[in-house]
């Protein structure tokens, strides 16, 4: 007969300590695990196949390679099918750009970063550096994503679709556009490295829902400063007053609702990198899809679980995220970061109780540049609130590079918002 | 006639809708019909509105003139397709139409014709409150960036400055039309749904836009038909204009219609200043002025406008001015002229009498409703507080002023006095208010201020929420308006409510949503520190299987010391909404 790992700790513990302290001994440990649960940074080497099928019967091989919620539906008996990797090159401007400038790149006393121009500030770390996080927080902040791009630009439709599940099934859809510009880290577009009179800005978004009838037409204006003193700028449209109202961005916790997310979960992690402490956990090997096959990918009406999609394993860092302010909704968030590209695959949150709380996965998809040249793009985002059962989905494919005007991102833009959410 | 035609734009407008929706659909299916067309539809025109019907009850007492006042006061069934068309990457066009059937109870019809109709002189009531059957447009503009930092908007349109809240102050370009809710219930129906659109231009030139210095113009050249829609709340002694063209509706929001104070009591009254003249036996009609209101919306010329502002970030203060010059449609701030006075036929002469010897007769006066034309120098400011000192304030503070240079008002005399002896008029003459002696047009022009201060912030209030960080939204406002060099006697055009120097208004919004939103109350007060008060709470149902339908229920209270002044207007008008709105 074979004994479980478990089984014979106890068993050893018992002989060594007595059946007393035996007991209090395996609670403990089960304790731990469950303090580590539901994610455990040491994992063994996965023993996957391209092919093969995880089920009801195999789910132990996945443990520990996606979050909680999704690992309970794969043993209650969703099917999930492993494929060959997909691999992706950085592009070569960025890798030009980092080699050009990551040389003179530093940290200050408060994890700002110092004599920062473009690319990956910090391409060669050391796992023993003690500022390892802080150095992979601004790495996954500065990773490539065009010089702009429209989320769900490559979405048929040029639109984000977004689903909003209910614990019980119900489902409403809200679906939005959303455009970036990176003014100051240009790669492709002129000016480059930086629109003038813009190297003060890291991004400047502009957001646009467009469905349901009521909603659409409520355009943001948001825009992060390199300052790590100064809050963002949030300027809000409203269609049904028709003017444009100023809104603070320090609350950054509260609910976009009807959606799960918030103003940080925003492409996993939003949050201004300075007002966070970071720590490197190690590297892991996780469950992804950075090749997905349909947007959206096909699902059953009610329920968030992707039925054709196959996953495959990706090499990441982990990241804790743990905040400066004390008040703040996540007081943990782990993020997995792609070696190569430096997005997040499983980003799992914990609330202030210690509690687990949300988990979210992210597909990516491979896009063209309109050079031809293959790059990745995000495809569909899955955040899932384990405590209330609500999901939101997001279809957001990014078209990249699309020469967007600087003046496009100003409040006249809001001002000439159509009322169903159409913009120059 | 009317109905006959009513009935064919309908046919007509529906009709095109059909087919074009039909194409789009089409389109969408097999797109051989019509392969340029089909594609065109399919990719560059998207179709969306919404479907509303709305239901209002009075739930307070009502007045004991009325034996039906205090019933259905608003039946109303509105239909909006809406078209989004992307012409070209620089050129987008939208189109809307409204249609809206809004019947008015037939028992409160024959009952306020009963009771307030001076027999003889005025008209039936029509059977409606609102109906808007038009084949042109709602709104039909056309949206072109001929380069990057210029965008121009052409067509029938919204224009709005500001960022208060519920409230307009500098959103002063658009009229609204106060017969279509009820004030301040901003929860019921938002001010884009009360605005009136207009034709006009806007220009938008992005100067800098990284500091959003931004340059604006528009000019509205005043291409709108006589529409009257501004001046129905308030409780004039509402009788016909004397045109056959149905526009004799009484307020719904009058609170007392028939209570309504004797305006014509307002103005000079001939034959009343020589009342010493009047043999005794004959005062009492003769004292009596049947005005005769003209409330004609300025006609085209009288309503243009135009306006440029500037606008500039200063750090992270978002700063702006700027000017308005051409005629000012705002209900409240138009005012009544006197344009003439005769005796109400067949009497002639200064005094009103049948013959040489016969009877007095009332006389006449032909008031006119006009706004006027002015300047409006305006300046707003917007500016996010943080965490100064460590203090979390994280509240967007915001500011807008207004000045008026020579704004007219209308002024009366209170009490009412005999202007030649200088005495109040007592007895059968007493009256609260009567024509102004000092200026003997009724009209006065004084400087005027109006400012308003806001503070939006968003707060967590875990014991109140099913998710804790659902965050309560919270609006405070200020507004005040400041009459310079004010004389006693100035008041708002249709009635005897005095103005006072400084009048202000204070307003407290909250508001949140439960369960993913699909539960959504908010509520909206306003307090008015002379004894007057409004409370607008609304609860949205979004069902979570439908983001298409969604259901509503409102309230519009409102209560005060005086119920003939101020929001005391409406204190018997509280009443209770149901709506039910469907977007596709």
């Amino acid at each position: 007969m074979r004994v479980t790992i478990p089984e014979r700790i106890f068993r050893r513990s018992l002989s060594i300590f007595g059946p007393q302290a035996a007991i209090i001994f395996f609670l403990a440990l089960i304790l731990c695990g469950f303090a580590v649960a539901p994610w455990s940074i040491i994992a063994a080497e996965p023993d996957l196949k391209p092919g093969e099928v995880i089920g009801t019967d195999n789910w132990q091989k996945i443990q520990g390679m996606v979050g909680e919620s999704f690992l309970n539906r794969v043993k209650a008996g969703h099917k999930i099918q492993i494929k060959e990797p997909k691999v992706y090159r950085p592009l070569k401007e960025y890798v030009d750009a980092t080699e050009k400038y990551s040389g003179k790149v530093g940290l200050g006393a408060n994890g700002e970063l110092l004599n920062y121009v473009a690319g990956q500030p910090f391409p060669k770390f050391d796992p023993n550096d003690p500022q390892v996080g802080q150095k992979l927080a601004w790495n996954f902040f500065y990773r490539w994503l065009g010089d702009d791009y429209k989320t769900g630009g490559a979405v048929k439709g040029g639109k984000i679709l977004r689903a909003v599940i209910e614990k019980d099934g119900s489902e409403r859809r809200a679906d939005l556009v959303s455009y970036f510009l990176f003014p100051s880290t240009r790669y492709s577009l002129n000016p480059k490295p930086a629109i003038p009179g813009y190297e003060h800005i890291d991004y400047i978004q502009l957001r646009v829902d467009s469905y349901p009838r009521d909603a659409a037409g409520t355009t943001t204006l948001e825009i992060r400063y390199k300052d790590p003193t100064r809050a963002d700028d949030l300027y809000i449209y409203l269609p049904s007053i028709r003017r444009i109202r100023r809104a603070t961005t320090t609350q950054r916790c509260q609910t976009l609702a009807p959606s799960e997310f918030n103003l940080d979960d925003i492409n996993s992690f939003n949050g201004k990198i300075t007002d966070f402490n970071y720590k490197y956990l190690g590297d892991k090997k996780i469950l992804a899809n950075i090749s997905q096959e349909h947007l959206p990918f096909n699902r059953k009406h009610g329920d968030y679980l992707p039925l054709d999609e196959k996953w495959h394993i990706v090499d990441t860092y982990v990241l804790e995220i743990t905040p400066k302010d004390p008040n703040y909704c996540y007081p943990k968030k782990l993020l997995h970061l792609n070696k190569v590209t430096f997005d997040t695959h499983w980003t799992l949150m914990w609330d202030r109780r210690g509690e687990y709380w949300k988990e979210q996965f992210g597909f990516f998809t491979p896009v063209k540049l309109a050079d031809g040249r293959e790059v990745w793009s995000v495809g569909d985002v899955v955040i899932t609130n384990v405590q209330n059962g609500r999901t939101t989905i997001v279809t957001a494919t990014r078209a990249y590079n699309q020469g967007y005007p600087a003046s496009m991102f100003s409040l006249a833009t809001l001002q000439s918002v159509m009322r169903g959410g159409s913009i120059e | 006639m009317a109905s006959n035609y009513r009935k064919l734009v309908s046919a007509i407008a529906a009709n095109l809708l059909t087919a074009l929706f039909c194409a789009h659909a089409s389109a969408a299916e097999e797109p051989a019909v019509d392969h340029e067309w089909g594609r065109f539809l399919r990719e560059k025109v998207s179709f969306s509105g919404f479907v509303e019907n709305t239901t209002g009850l009075s739930i307070s007492h009502g007045s004991h003139f009325f034996n039906t006042s205090n019933r259905l006061d608003m039946q109303r069934f509105t239909f909006q397709p809406e078209f989004n068309i992307d012409v070209a990457e620089k050129f987008k066009m939208f189109i809307s139409w409204r249609f809206v059937a809004e019947p008015r109870y037939n028992a409160e019809t024959k009952s306020r014709e009963a009771s307030v109709q001076p027999a003889g002189t005025g008209r039936a009531l029509p059977w409606d409150f609102w109906s808007e059957y038009k084949a042109v447009p709602w709104e039909v503009v056309a949206n072109v960036a001929p380069t990057d930092n210029l965008q121009i908007r052409v067509g029938r349109q919204f224009i709005s400055w500001g960022e208060t809240d519920g409230q307009r102050l500098l959103d002063v370009i658009n009229p609204q039309d106060l017969t279509i809710a009820p004030p301040a219930a901003v929860n019921l129906f938002d001010l884009d749904e009360t605005r009136v659109p207009q034709w006009g231009l806007r220009m938008l030139y992005t100067v800098r836009p990284v500091s959003n210095t931004i340059l604006e113009f528009f000019a509205n050249p005043g291409f709108e038909p006589k529409k009257q829609r501004v001046d129905e709340f308030m409780p004039t002694n509402d009788i016909s204009d004397g045109k056959a063209d149905g526009d004799l509706r009484y307020g719904r929001w009058s609170s007392h219609p028939e209570d309504r104070m004797a305006v014509a009591r307002l103005f000079t009254n001939p034959n009343a200043i020589n009342a010493a003249i009047i043999p005794p036996q004959f005062a009492t009609a003769a004292r009596t002025v049947v005005p005769t209101f003209t409330r004609d919306y300025p006609d085209a010329g009288d309503n243009w406008k135009i306006g440029t502002r500037l606008t500039h970030s200063f750090g992270e203060l978002n700063a702006g001015i700027g000017y308005i010059w051409g005629y000012n449609p705002q209900a409240g701030d138009m005012v009544f002229k006197t344009k003439g006075v005769g005796c109400l036929p067949p009497a002639t002469g200064p005094l009103c009498r049948i013959g040489a010897a016969g009877p007095f007769l009332p006389t006449t006066l032909r008031a006119s409703l006009v706004n006027d034309q002015t300047n409006i120098f305006a300046a707003h400011l917007n500016y996010p507080i943080g965490d100064p000192l460590g203090i979390p304030i994280k509240t967007a503070l915001r500011g807008e002023i207004a000045f008026y240079p020579s704004k007219p008002y209308n002024i009366s005399e209170f009490p009412a006095k005999n202007c030649t002896t200088g005495q109040v008029l007592t007895g059968d003459f007493a009256a609260r208010a009567g024509p102004s002696c000092k200026h003997s047009d009724n009209l006065v022009e004084k400087n005027t201020i109006r400012y308003a201060l806001g503070f939006d912030r968003s707060t967590y209030i875990p014991f109140l929420q099913d998710d804790p960080w659902r965050a309560f939204r919270m609006t405070f406002q200020i507004f005040q308006s400041v009459i310079m060099d004010h004389e006693d006697g100035i008041r708002a055009f249709g009635h005897a409510s005095k103005i006072r120097k400084i009048s202000t208004l204070l307003t407290f919004r909250v508001g949140t949503g439960y369960l993913g939103d699909t539960i959504l109350p908010d509520i909206f007060f306003g307090y008015d520190p002379a004894g007057y008060y409004s409370v607008n709470p609304g609860i949205t149902y979004q069902p979570p299987w439908n983001e298409k339908i969604k259901i509503s229920l409102t309230s519009a209270i409102y209560g005060g010391h005086n119920k003939y002044s101020g929001l005391g207007f409406f204190s018997e008008k509280d009443s209770i909404f149901l709506k039910l709105r469907y977007q596709f």
